[in-house]
């Protein structure tokens, strides 16, 4: 849609500067424009709305992958308001969500904050810092955790220094999620980045004022530099609340697959697809694609609304 | 102006020749799918075979494609091969798309959802030659007298065990003919003891319903009965998961580490890793097994099978080939599962990879070749012959959600979240809406 206003837009500002000479001229850029846009208006129907459509409508059916469906209404919805695996695929994320995206969020401000202090070779810290973010989403990152924090893995080594005989942190349901939180943690590096340009628009006269007045660096921060990077935090938090529900690859992997132990780590995103593409209720996971969308919707307006009491915009 | 229109027309044209060969290219992409370019003539036919495993398995398939391509110069074979985890979520997506690989590597569980839903072609029909294999596990591939799939081969399920380790403890290996299930938690528990921690007895059984099953049939009962219901009282269930708890933290490892060494697969299983005496897998696993440990292993029938009025072992068949009813070419897909099943060139190059040969004389030109490994396996399967009573019905459209199921009751038993009683209620429900 932008792509088209934008284009919208172009053809009026020339049309603008000169008005007559150039219409034939105007009707062929609209031709090429078209011939541009093709491969993007192809993969928006093909790739994007027609399955968006299409699974509207498989939501409403029983479709098993190998049948073809049988429309059934809203029996779907309906199953899921009794469907405990789904309440606890919802609890989990929740939990991960709610943990998880406060603690990355704090460690990439903090980051940010000592990053933006120009010392030497920064750029190279700013990209070891990024490292995780690259590879935290990674199969093989996942499968590494796996290791980690396996019983016999390179955690309980380290604890074991100090005396302490660890667990199976994987494989445990009451640790196993939070492995998953770390690295979810761990892999900061956008948020950061973010952070570090948001501090950078920070005008340096306003903590020259402060501390002319003489406020710490404590008080400095806090009325200084968090009500100015607000914008950016309310950016962050919405767009990290929206990754955490859609967390799949990590949970996946870390977890086989299954979602275990004990459904301790099935996200919901993970029961969809276990739902759709092992248990062949693809209308069932349809469904749930679409409650999720909606939640997802709603967490971002509940997320602008609490932004006007706390979100501090300059102009 | 003039300059301005040359340019964007250069552009355009520039443009427009780049968008034109990436076009072409990703034609050219599609179409090596269909032939492989510059081949030997359009005549050539292409089918795809399918199958799930691991990488040696993947190998000694290659292997088995290049010799049947050398015999058929005007069939290719295209392999599309992954591990057993996603093998059927990416068999189901291919469903649904309509188009199937030509030859499919099929699983009981899987196999009656296939036929019924009309994705398989029924190999009589098509004139497959079946004369020689196994009587006892042709009709495991047959549904309404149609024959869906035709059976690699037979595994039959056992504990295998490390006897060094029971050397090394000081305990006896327990006669396999004669011991009871309380035998069974009595040597677990034993090797615990007596190795101090240094090995656990044996690996937990009840991620998955096999070990149920036998248990089961012992009792007289079935869990996937003969029209296709659940037929295992909740009893034996509970007394199935009651059996892992009573040995979680003796005779087995805690929770937590079961469920580890549960996702280790095969080669971290206890025994090829080494740390326990005992752990229950398929006959064909063993040279797996053995590989990982670096040291032979034996198999030993299973508890209890002299302790009630009747055994509970089974021959299962351990997977299938079956064409896929959409196939193009279904007389080279049919050419293709002749070769596999019923010609030693094949037989020599699997070996008992697939089960122990179905094919009787395949089987009997094999065996000489195994490894010791696969000998030991072989053995096993052949010395049961008489004390196996009968082959378990094909399990019924749903039965493929059995071992989530089971694994995800089994680890809330393991875990105390529920007693075995209630996860023994949970199993059968559940399993219940499955194949309702």
């Amino acid at each position: 849609m932008s792509a088209l206003g934008e284009l919208r837009a172009l053809s009026r500002k020339r049309g603008g500067t000169t008005p007559k000479t150039t219409t034939n001229l105007r009707k062929a850029d609209g031709r090429a424009a078209l011939v541009f846009l093709g491969p993007w208006f192809v993969g928006l129907f093909a790739i994007t709305l027609f399955p968006l459509v299409a699974s509207l409508y498989l939501s409403m059916t029983d479709y098993n992958l190998l049948q073809a469906p049988n429309f059934i209404g809203l029996e779907n919805f309906i199953d899921m308001l009794s469907d405990p695996r789904l309440h606890k695929s919802l609890q989990v994320t929740a939990i991960y969500t709610v943990v998880g995206v406060p603690l990355q969020l704090s460690v990439a401000l903090g980051l940010a904050i000592l990053l933006n202090r120009g010392m030497r070779g920064m750029s190279l810290y700013r990209s070891i810092f990024y490292l995780p973010s690259l590879m935290g989403g990674s199969v093989a990152i996942a499968i590494l955790w796996r290791q980690v924090f396996g019983k016999e893995g390179i955690f309980n080594a380290f604890l074991g220094l100090f005396g302490i005989e660890g667990m199976g942190w994987i494989s445990h349901p009451d640790t196993a999620l939070w492995t998953i939180i770390l690295l979810h943690v761990w892999t900061f590096g956008s948020p950061m980045i973010i952070f570090l340009a948001g501090l950078r628009q920070i005008p340096d006269m306003y903590y020259e004022a402060a501390s002319l007045d003489g406020a710490s660096k404590r008080r400095q921060f806090f009325s200084v530099t968090l009500p100015l990077l607000s914008p950016i935090i309310f950016f962050n938090v919405v767009m990290q609340v929206i990754g955490s529900f859609q967390a799949f690859t990590q949970a996946y992997v870390v977890s086989g697959g299954t979602g275990g132990p004990s459904d301790s780590t099935l996200f919901y995103t993970l029961y969809l697809y276990q739902e759709g593409f092992k248990n062949l209720n693809m209308g069932y996971a349809s469904a749930m694609a679409w409650v999720l969308v909606l939640i997802i919707l709603a967490l971002t307006a509940l997320n602008f609304w609490v932004s006007k009491f706390w979100v501090f915009y300059e102009d | 102006m003039k300059a301005n229109t040359k340019v964007a027309t250069r552009t355009r044209r520039i443009a427009a020749a780049a968008m034109a060969s990436a076009l072409v290219l990703g034609l050219a992409a599609c179409n090596s799918d269909d032939k492989a370019p510059g081949a030997a003539g359009d005549d050539k036919v292409n089918i795809t075979f399918a199958w799930w495993g691991s990488d040696t398995r993947h190998e000694v398939t290659q292997k088995v494609i290049a010799e049947f391509e050398k015999k058929h110069p005007n069939i290719k074979v295209t392999p599309d091969y992954t591990s057993w985890d996603s093998y059927f979520e990416k068999l189901n997506v291919a469903a649904a798309g309509g188009n199937l690989p030509d030859v499919i590597t099929q699983e009981e569980r899987f196999l009656t959802e296939y036929a019924t839903r009309d994705l398989l072609l029924d190999l009589k029909g098509l004139g497959l030659d079946t004369s020689k294999i196994d009587s006892t596990i042709l009709d495991s591939g047959s549904i309404d007298g149609k024959l869906y799939g035709v059976a690699t081969g037979i595994n039959v399920h056992g504990v295998v065990i490390d006897p060094e380790i029971f050397k090394e403890v000081g305990v006896e290996i327990p006669d396999d003919t004669k011991w009871t299930w309380d035998d069974y938690v009595a040597t677990a528990n034993e090797i615990s003891e007596k190795s101090d921690g240094k090995y656990y007895g044996v690996q937990n059984y009840s991620f998955n319903e096999v070990t149920l099953k036998i248990l089961a049939r012992q009792k007289g009962e079935e869990v996937f009965t003969k029209d296709g219901k659940i037929g295992v009282s909740e009893a034996t269930v509970t007394e199935w998961f009651q059996r892992s708890v009573d040995l979680l933290g003796k005779g087995s490892p805690d929770a937590s580490v079961s469920t580890e060494v549960q996702g280790a697969g095969v080669e971290g299983s206890l025994p090829a890793s080494g740390k326990g005496a005992m752990a229950w897998f398929w006959s064909n696993q063993l040279p797996a097994i053995s590989k990982a440990a670096g040291r032979p292993v034996q198999i030993l029938r299973a508890p209890g099978e002299s302790q009630f009025q009747r055994g509970g072992q089974f021959f299962k068949p351990s997977m299938f080939y079956s064409a896929s009813a959409k196939t193009k070419h279904p007389e080279e897909a049919k050419l293709f599962i002749d070769f596999l099943i019923n010609s030693e060139e094949a037989g020599k190059l699997i070996l008992t990879d697939r089960g122990l040969p179905g094919n009787t004389d395949v089987r009997a030109s094999v065996l000489p070749l195994l490894s010791e490994a696969d000998t030991v396996g072989a053995e096993f399967v052949s010395g049961l012959e008489g004390d196996i009573v009968d082959g378990t019905p094909v399990p019924p459209v749903g039965s493929g959600k059995a071992t989530e199921i089971t694994g995800r009751v089994n680890s809330d038993v393991l875990f105390g979240n529920i007693t075995p009683a209630d996860g023994a209620k949970r199993w059968i429900e559940e399993m219940n809406a499955a194949i309702s």
